[in-house]
């Protein structure tokens, strides 16, 4: 039957000018209507309450800030951006407007791509908005270095990539509760994907939650002497860039998707996305903690990273000179006043260290999830000699307030170098006598005080020149340093007497006499009836 | 011919929703009536691209829907209004109408001017800054009328457009539609017989899935001559063809 039978008009086709702002202009629209911006103000209340203040308790040091921002702004983003996503993608069925869009000319997948960008946006703005808070202050606090980008390139990577995630279960699975399901699942992968991780070579390292060699934690030695290394941030960008176009590329391969050249772009999308992110799994498997405890993968590992930083220390004369890195400058009046004491001691006795020198540590990954970390070469180099020490904020640890850091300094470092000009501790009585006076004269002769107590407790041993902090695990020590022990002078002992002795005499006294015969104390040629 | 439908079917299930319909038109309006399930919105989303048939031969604006290229070329040349239209409460009703014009991929220069014309044709020029949560039923329906004209379409398939609209909204609307139908092809799905006979130059009465009279209003009026059921001439020639396509 036929109804009608007026020819068809024909009418040119009309022509899309301007892609790009059509593209552009769908976005704005998107971006005006995304639930996202809404999100963020539960997100900056997340980022403050968990991340921003953690990260600003923490030295205003790049390293650790950088890493831990890392972490606590992805956790903080990943539940809202994957819900918000989410929720966006199943508003055609929420809305019962699928029939209408459905029949628009526009390529479903190009369709979906303009909510998730938009998603994408706030999220990235609210993100950068909060790295540039906590990165702004670093700033104006740290002393020493420069900001470190990767882990905010990470943080930024992740957010598309979640978006996606969330885009993805909600065209797939369109129901109101595939947005809390989805952001609460997201939630526990990412805390759970660390528990998996033993050691430093793990294939969850890829996980972007993982900013650093995960049982090293936020370590503030790190990157200080030496380069960031990128490695396992390249690996993470690499994974998540991939993650991203795979599950994007995924939504353009069903049949009404678009026309055959969109769907084999989109299948091209996905396998390029599959690749690019299992390459990254496989590499981030291969990283190993390196000797400067950063994550070295060897694929694409930089030897020029390996070298030193190049650094004017910052130092006072205490009066020994007493020079810090300076992105620990901060510390520096509180260490050198804390070795005062100890250094108008030993201050021009032959052989004494001509300066106090902080030095690099060197990590080692033991066995299961334990790390060493060492002061690396010798506590005594050069002539004249250098003592190299390690700050306790190059342990891994709880954080310490500057006084308690300049307390541990005095009772670790302290007894550390005057046993590095007395002599081998555990050497003669007369060595043992003197140190122990040394000890008590560099004001540490109260129980309870800063510093140990060599003379009060038999069983008590003092532990010289390295630091050691809760949380801190060694592996051994290559040098007499680090762990020097030093055994207490027991009561009522020859040595008890002599010590008690030379540390009541005037200090310019004991001075002079050390000048003298230190040489030959050293040699262990003094008895303790010789000391004064 | 705009629509050139032969012998088309669509099955749901166990349920043949059109039966081997048969229908060719040009520009004008054109009515669908039949009572509820006789397939008339199962047709048109057919002819919307919406759903593929399940057998039969469907080309309109000269193209095939089957394929992807022409369909997208049919998309871009086609308006829809569905019976239950949904919409995004936060949008505007400018945005709403912005929105689609985006997806029809209108020249993105023309877009503004589209917009203004379509909401102003629908007569809501005034509420163009409205969100669309903020409208009445009628508004929200005379929205989705602007959406499906915002592209000026070849082919511009309404069903059950007037529901919802009060009676000096349904007049002007039949205005509009008999204006449409100057250029382009219009499918009226609906229920009103009134509609019809105010804008309709052909109509077509589907039953069970099939067309069971097609012809102009006029001459279903004539069918009704006789019969009692109806209080309109139009209503008794509609309930006359009923009555002889059951029998």
């Amino acid at each position: 039957m036929t109804a009608a039978s007026a020819p068809v008009r024909a009418r040119p086709r009309p022509v899309t000018r301007g892609p790009g702002r059509s593209a552009a202009r769908l976005l704005l629209l998107e971006l005006r209507h995304s639930p996202m911006p809404w999100l963020l103000p539960l997100v900056a209340a997340l980022f403050w309450a968990t991340t921003y203040r953690k990260v600003m308790a923490l030295p205003p040091q790049w390293y650790p800030r950088a890493g831990t921002m890392q972490i606590g702004a992805l956790l903080a983003f990943a539940s809202p951006v994957i819900g918000a996503a989410a929720w966006t993608a199943a508003r055609d069925r929420r809305r019962h407007t699928g029939h209408l869009v459905a029949v628009t000319a526009r390529p479903r997948w190009t369709r979906l791509l303009a909510p998730w960008a938009a998603t994408t946006c706030w999220a990235l703005a609210g993100y950068l908005a909060c790295v540039a808070v906590v990165y702004g202050q670093t700033a104006g606090q740290a002393t020493g270095g420069g900001p470190l980008w990767w882990p905010v390139i990470v943080g930024a990577a992740s957010l598309p990539a979640f978006a996606a995630l969330g885009f993805a279960a909600g065209t797939l699975l369109p129901g109101r509760l595939t947005a809390p399901l989805a952001a609460i699942a997201i939630f526990f992968v990412l805390a759970l994907s660390t528990e998996l991780i033993v050691g430093s070579r793990s294939y969850w390292s890829v996980s972007p939650i993982v900013a650093y060699p995960w049982d090293n934690g936020p370590n503030a030695g790190v990157a200080t002497f030496y380069p960031y290394l990128p490695d396992l941030s390249i690996a993470h960008v690499l994974f998540l860039a991939g993650l991203t176009a795979a599950v994007l590329g995924a939504l353009g391969l069903s049949p009404d998707a678009g026309g055959r050249w969109l769907r084999r772009a989109a299948a091209a999308s996905t396998a390029a996305g599959l690749l690019a992110a299992g390459t990254a799994t496989v590499l981030a498997g291969t990283g190993r903690m390196d000797a400067h405890g950063m994550i070295a993968i060897p694929a694409l590992h930089d030897a020029a990273s390996d070298r030193p930083l190049r650094y004017t220390p910052v130092c006072r004369q205490a009066p020994v000179p007493v020079c810090l890195n300076p992105a620990y400058a901060e510390y520096l009046p509180a260490v050198a006043g804390a070795l005062r004491p100890v250094l108008s001691e030993i201050a021009g006795l032959p052989g004494a260290p001509a300066r106090i020198s902080q030095a690099a540590a060197t990590y080692q990954q033991g066995t299961g999830n334990e790390v060493g970390i060492f002061l690396a070469g010798r506590v005594l180099a050069g002539q004249p000699p250098v003592y190299r020490l390690l700050l306790p904020d190059q342990f891994d640890g709880p954080q310490l307030t500057t006084a308690e850091l300049a307390a541990q300094v005095r009772s670790s470092t302290g007894p550390g170098i005057l046993a590095s000009v007395v002599g081998d501790p555990a050497g003669s009585a007369a060595q043992q006598a003197v140190l122990a006076a040394l000890i008590t004269a560099a004001r540490c002769p109260a129980p309870g005080g800063d510093c140990p107590v060599p003379f009060a407790d038999p069983r008590q041993t003092t532990r010289g020149t390295g630091p050691r902090r809760g949380g801190a695990r060694r592996a051994g020590s290559p040098e007499p340093g680090p762990t020097l022990d030093i055994p207490a002078v027991r009561p009522g002992t020859p040595a008890y007497a002599a010590a008690r002795r030379f540390a009541t005499l005037p200090a310019p006294a004991r001075h002079a006499w050390l000048v003298r015969h230190l040489a030959a104390l050293r040699a262990g040629q003094i008895t303790l009836r010789q000391l004064p | 011919m705009n629509v050139e439908i032969t012998g088309l079917t669509r099955r749901f299930g166990k349920t043949m929703a059109v039966a081997g319909v048969d229908l060719h038109a040009g520009p004008g309006v054109f009515g669908l009536l039949g009572p509820n399930g006789a397939g008339k919105t199962s047709l048109l989303r057919m002819m919307a691209t919406a759903v593929p048939p399940t057998s039969g031969r469907l080309r309109l604006l000269g193209h095939d829907p089957g394929r992807y290229g022409p369909r997208r070329e049919i998309r871009r040349r086609l308006g829809y209004l569905p019976q239950s239209l949904g919409y995004y409460p936060g949008f505007t009703v400018a945005e709403f109408v912005e929105y689609f014009a985006l997806l029809k991929e209108l020249p993105t220069a023309k877009i503004p001017a589209a917009v203004a014309a379509a909401t102003e044709r629908v007569g809501l020029d005034g509420q163009a800054r409205a969100r669309l949560r903020t409208l009445s039923g009628g508004m929200l329906r005379r929205a989705g009328i602007a959406q499906a004209i915002v592209n000026e379409p070849d082919l511009l398939l309404l069903d059950e457009p007037t529901a919802g609209l009060d009676p000096e909204q349904r007049v002007a609307f039949r205005a509009l539609l008999r204006d449409l139908g100057q250029r382009a092809t219009v499918v009226v799905s609906t229920h009103l017989v009134e509609d019809v006979a105010a804008a309709c130059t052909q109509v077509a009465v589907m039953d069970r899935g099939k067309v069971v009279y097609l012809g102009t209003p006029d001459e279903l009026t004539a069918r009704g001559q006789g019969h009692d059921v109806g209080d309109a001439p139009l209503e008794r020639g509609y309930s006359a063809i009923l009555a002889a396509a059951r029998s």
